[in-house]
């Protein structure tokens, strides 16, 4: 059995330091690697970065994360990115990582996304120069998802996870209302995930939202949002290749 | 009478309407030191609703008191919660 462990949002600012460290140290006992989902500070400041390095450094378990609009507002996305690779964490933009935990290759495509909407009520790329580069970055994230998907797939993976700050899917977006759906996600991403396959697509970004959903492609899809899911992460099991034993110590590289 | 001065004809000051008042704390939350996007501010019949989760009980005080400012006179319902830290009690199978 694969353990994934996820959680997206945790918005941490130097008042909350401290905060998950303590749910974050049982990570060895019931998880093989942690995904964070983006927003992982409020105001993408250096300083705040500072704290979630904190929290995940030396953790026990290999974690990959996405930065999301949050990490972005203070305009140094770098800087956080770099703040948090010298924690140990994976920080992955348009493209993947391979997580090598007891025999198990667990292979991670990652991407902020951005948002757009969805079939029947999404933006087009055409207008004011602001309103074709909304989209047109949208696209390039999905773009970066999809590549990064398809060459995990030829590095012998047991199981792809598509990793997003925005939502591939309305369904985990049920509690939201309506009128912002195409600020909080993109088809684009769901095509994404279906055209090169994977086994979870898991996001975060809707804090009202609902943490069920799945891909017209059948990809079950999964909101981590920190306020969605009341917990500081869950836990999904996936089956693993009967190759696959238990075992500690994991490692992975940067594909 | 000028035709678009609506307020003095015996109606709401467009300015002071709740609907605006409500769209601008939702602006000044989410562009301002706060920073906070998560809290859903609704107009229902004559109160106004804030509901929504924050990470920790700083963050509310501080998003309360913004809506204390911005709303003055207005009858306000808040009900922010503070994100839960705890370890999960369960794993969900997928098979």
């Amino acid at each position: 059995m694969i353990r994934i462990a996820a959680v997206g949002d945790i918005h941490m600012a130097p008042e909350t330091r401290g905060a998950l460290r303590p749910a974050f140290e049982t990570l060895p006992e019931c998880a093989d690697l942690l995904l964070l989902a983006g927003d992982l500070t409020r105001h993408g400041t250096p300083e705040e970065a500072r704290v979630v390095a904190d929290e995940i450094r030396g953790l026990g378990v290999p974690v990959v994360a996405v930065l999301g609009n949050h990490d972005h507002h203070d305009d140094r996305p770098d800087e956080v990115t770099a703040l948090l690779r010298d924690a140990g964490a994976h920080v992955l933009e348009g493209e993947g990582t391979v997580v090598d935990t007891g025999g198990a290759r667990i292979g991670v495509a990652g991407t902020k996304g951005f948002g757009g909407g969805f079939v029947g009520g999404s933006a087009g790329e055409f207008g004011e120069p602001v309103m074709k580069e909304f989209v047109r970055h949208s696209r390039r994230c999905a773009d970066g998802l999809r590549t990064s998907l398809e060459r995990l797939e030829g590095e012998g993976c047991d199981v792809r996870i598509a990793l997003t700050h925005y939502s591939p899917v309305p369904e985990t977006l049920a509690g939201e209302p309506l009128e912002i759906y195409p600020f909080l996600g993109s088809y684009l991403l769901a095509e994404a995930i279906d055209t090169a396959g994977a086994d979870l697509a898991v996001h975060g970004h809707a804090h009202a939202g609902t943490e069920h959903g799945m891909t017209t492609g059948g990809v079950r899809v999964r909101n981590v949002a920190q306020p969605v899911i009341g917990r500081a992460f869950h836990v999904y099991h996936l089956p693993a290749p009967e190759r696959v034993s238990a075992g500690a110590g994991a490692r992975a590289a940067t594909g | 009478m000028n035709a678009h001065d609506a307020g003095s004809a015996g109606g709401t000051p467009p300015a002071r309407s709740p609907e605006y008042r409500v769209a601008h704390l939702q602006d000044r939350l989410a562009s301002g030191e706060l920073g906070e996007l998560g809290v859903r501010i609704e107009v229902r019949g004559g109160a106004v609703l804030v509901t929504g989760t924050v990470p920790s009980a700083q963050c509310r005080e501080e998003v309360l008191g913004s809506v204390r400012e911005e709303l003055v006179g207005l009858e306000v319902h808040c009900d922010i919660m503070v994100s839960d830290t705890s370890s999960p009690d369960h794993a969900e199978e997928l098979s």
